[in-house]
């Protein structure tokens, strides 16, 4: 694992001006634009941060993976519990504070990723996917295990470490307490139905020969509205600011090349707004992960992993370990994924199995296939393309009259059938095709990647 | 005693049903080498066009018929558009499409009938059945379900050991080239082998959806439970995929028992660990010697 932290040091100091270049103007984005637009940049900033990991997992070491929706549901577990529970830090007794909850769950998954990588560096393809598809199903359900501790099925409310909690001081002002039970609220209403949702699938099984044992099983399971945009939870959340999505959209995916920068000399602080906040949080979590990984991926450990993805065989004679190397993938993307999902239980100011369940995992998969399966870059259009369908799926169908059933499936649809025909024409999604095309215009071979 | 006995008893049918669509997994592994986890997909929107049928009709056996067929043109359909076309030296693009598939069916199965679950009409009772002085954790439905599964496992293993489109199949899983070079269509026998799957995913789904709700993403979990047996029974065997099938209905059911529902997916997932660590190969698999 040493050769994990083995940075070369010129790139270390042009990757850190980049990074941070990137993460000043995005942050002036963010404050530049309306909550909604914040809530969709923190999304993008939270997908991005989990895809990173997956770019190194999938892309880069050839691991297909649908585990990291439930490494971001440790990350979120560890979250939610440990702001909850602990008052001060053991042993140093300093106050605890959102930061430290983050710390731990990044540890929580290095841990749990360093286990699964453990077991998954034995396996080939099809044998990992399906392992890690049992985890996507498996780990929500051990919150069901242990209802005092982690809620249950109705998952757990936590309050979200405000700036005077602890962190970095933002605005010294008063929240607007509007803003704040508007989120609440919001994040409830979200998550409680998606929570619900989950019974039916465990119940599958099990409501056969016991009618008497299994009437109270039952009954929650039938009313269950199971809803098939479980894949991106939040899908109604901006329902009442539809109006407001197709312009917060275009500034959203304005901050690819950063160039909508406009509005951001008057910055407007009305107070205190929780959205962007939360969304400067992801932010600047998406870009230490990203430094993270432009330092692994374009240095010696990301030649190490794409040589044991292309022939594991003469990478072992050159004297690079397998295993190793899939297991520091491993532990790599669920690092990434587990602060995804501490992000991800700050913005829904909650965690709850019905947020982390097998559809979460699917689109870390789909973002990451269609941005680029072995492009940070790809990763981060990766997120875009996930938040913007969806509203712009809704967009279409209000304006077309569509019904609800239609509506909602919609983005699941388009996203199942563009990965297929991502992988049969142009397996190196949007970037990689990008690239293809570059290359050939400029009559230059294709960077490797 | 009796519960244990019990449970034991009542988990036959869910493994029966397990063992299933693991058989439909070990199908098209044998054939093509690909894990297909668009099975239940495909199981769930054949399921709903029963559903759609039973309604109208009233016919068990009609819907049971129709789903067969989906199940087969559906199988047809994923193998002709997406796994054929497939380059066969990206095996995480295989993966992948596969789940892609189960995304886009997922989302076709919400759009056409809706995300509500809704009840499977229950075709025979489902009250255990009373004799011997007691009352029996199995119902006449139970012993259908299982009854159709022997059905179906004995038909397959005719198909493969008596017939030349099975012995074909044998010789196309076994060595592709060797197999066309005397003379076996294996493109064709590719298809057929799809379409088989196909049927046995379809069955499983009907079988398994009065025993619960059927919604789109109702058989994820029965994809967990497929795919640990037929993993553990190695991925290329037919009595293994059974066998661990049945195996892991006990299991379910048992541990639904004596615990709770909601711990059945953990036991899975452990169980599956277990078995990847100590015999990745499964229990029942040819070993091969592997590289690194």
């Amino acid at each position: 694992m040493t050769s994990l932290l083995r940075f070369p040091g010129g790139r270390l100091v042009g990757h850190a001006a980049f990074v941070i270049i990137i993460w000043f103007l995005i942050m002036r984005l963010n404050d530049s634009v309306d909550p909604l637009a914040n809530y969709y940049i923190a999304l993008v900033a939270m997908y991005a941060t989990a895809m990173f990991g997956m770019v190194i997992l999938v892309g880069l070491s050839g691991q297909v993976s649908l585990g990291n929706g439930a490494l971001m549901a440790v990350g979120g577990y560890v979250f939610a519990v440990t702001s909850l529970h602990w008052q001060t830090v053991p042993i140093l007794g300093v106050p605890w504070n959102g930061w430290w909850s983050m710390a731990f769950a990044a540890v929580g998954g290095i841990v749990v990723g360093l286990l699964i990588g453990g077991i998954a560096a034995r396996l080939r393809g099809p044998y990992l996917a399906g392992l890690t598809l049992g985890l996507a199903v498996g780990v929500p359900a051990i919150a069901n295990r242990f209802p005092e501790l982690l809620g249950g099925e109705s998952g757990l409310m936590i309050t979200v470490p405000y700036p005077d909690g602890g962190y970095a001081p933002v605005e010294e002002e008063v929240f607007v307490d509007g803003t704040v039970e508007g989120q609440s609220g919001d994040a409830s209403s979200v998550a409680v139905p998606s929570a619900e949702a989950t019974v039916s699938p465990d119940d599958m099984l099990t409501l056969d020969n016991f009618p008497a044992a299994d009437a109270s099983a039952a009954a929650p399971s039938v009313d269950a509205s199971v809803s098939p945009d479980d894949m991106l939870t939040l899908d109604n959340f901006p329902a009442a600011d539809a109006s407001a999505a197709a312009p917060s959209v275009d500034a959203s995916s304005g901050d690819l090349g950063a160039t909508d920068l406009s509005g951001a000399g008057d910055l407007i602080d009305a107070g205190f707004i929780i959205e962007r906040w939360q969304a400067g949080l992801a932010i600047t979590v998406a870009c230490i992960a990203a430094f993270i990984a432009l330092n692994l991926v374009r240095g010696r450990q990301g030649r190490v992993w794409r040589a044991v993805r292309d022939d594991s065989i003469a990478a072992a004679v050159s004297g690079i370990s397998p295993a190793k190397a899939k297991v520091s993938a491993f532990a790599v993307s669920s690092l990434f994924a587990a602060l995804a999902g501490a992000v991800f239980a700050q913005i829904l100011s909650y965690v709850g199995p019905g947020a982390f369940g097998l559809g979460l995992s699917l689109s870390l998969l789909v973002g990451v296939v269609l941005g680029g399966r072995s492009s940070l870059l790809g990763a981060v259009i990766g997120g875009l393309l996930l938040v913007w369908l969806p509203e712009f799926v809704l967009s279409l169908a209000e304006r077309g009259g569509w019904e609800d059933q239609i509506t909602n499936n919609a983005p699941n649809l388009i996203y199942g059938l563009l990965v297929v025909l991502v992988v049969l024409l142009a397996p190196g999604g949007i970037v990689g095709s990008v690239q293809l095309l570059i290359s050939k215009v400029t009559r230059r071979a294709p960077k490797g990647v | 005693m009796t519960s244990f006995i019990d449970y034991l008893i009542g988990g036959v049918s869910n493994g029966a049903v397990i063992a299933l669509m693991a058989i439909a997994l070990v199908l098209i592994w044998r054939a093509t080498r690909v894990v297909n986890f668009a099975q239940v997909g495909q199981a769930m929107f054949t399921t709903f066009v029963a559903l759609t049928v039973q309604t109208v009709t009233g016919s068990w056996v009609l819907a049971l018929a129709v789903a067969m067929v989906a199940g087969a043109i559906l199988g047809v359909i994923v193998q002709f558009l997406v796994l054929r076309p497939m380059r066969r030296a990206d095996t995480s693009g295989a993966i992948i499409a596969t789940f892609g598939v189960l995304i886009a069916l997922q989302a076709a199965v919400g759009m056409i009938w809706g995300g509500d679950a809704q009840a499977y009409p229950q075709p025979f009772d489902n009250a255990g059945i009373v004799a011997f002085g007691r009352i029996w954790p199995i119902s006449v439905y139970d012993l259908v379900v299982i009854g159709v599964t022997i059905l179906l496992v004995v038909a397959l293993s005719l198909l493969f050991t008596r017939t030349s489109i099975g012995l074909a199949m044998r010789a196309s899983a076994f060595n592709p080239e060797v197999a066309r070079l005397s003379g076996v269509r294996v493109s064709r026998v590719l298809t057929f082998g799809w379409a088989l799957a196909g049927v046995v995913g379809a069955v499983a789904g009907v079988l398994v959806a009065p025993s619960s709700t059927v919604s789109p993403t109702t058989f994820d979990i029965l994809l967990v439970f497929a795919f640990t047996a037929a993993v553990i029974g190695g991925l290329d065997s037919l009595v293994g995929a059974v066998a661990l099938g049945v195996f892991a209905g006990l299991v379910i059911s048992l541990v639904s028992g004596l615990s709770n529902s909601g711990n059945a997916p953990v036991v899975a997932l452990i169980l599956l660990a277990l078995s990847l660590i100590t015999k990745p190969d499964g229990v029942f698999g040819h070993h091969k010697a592997r590289a690194v």
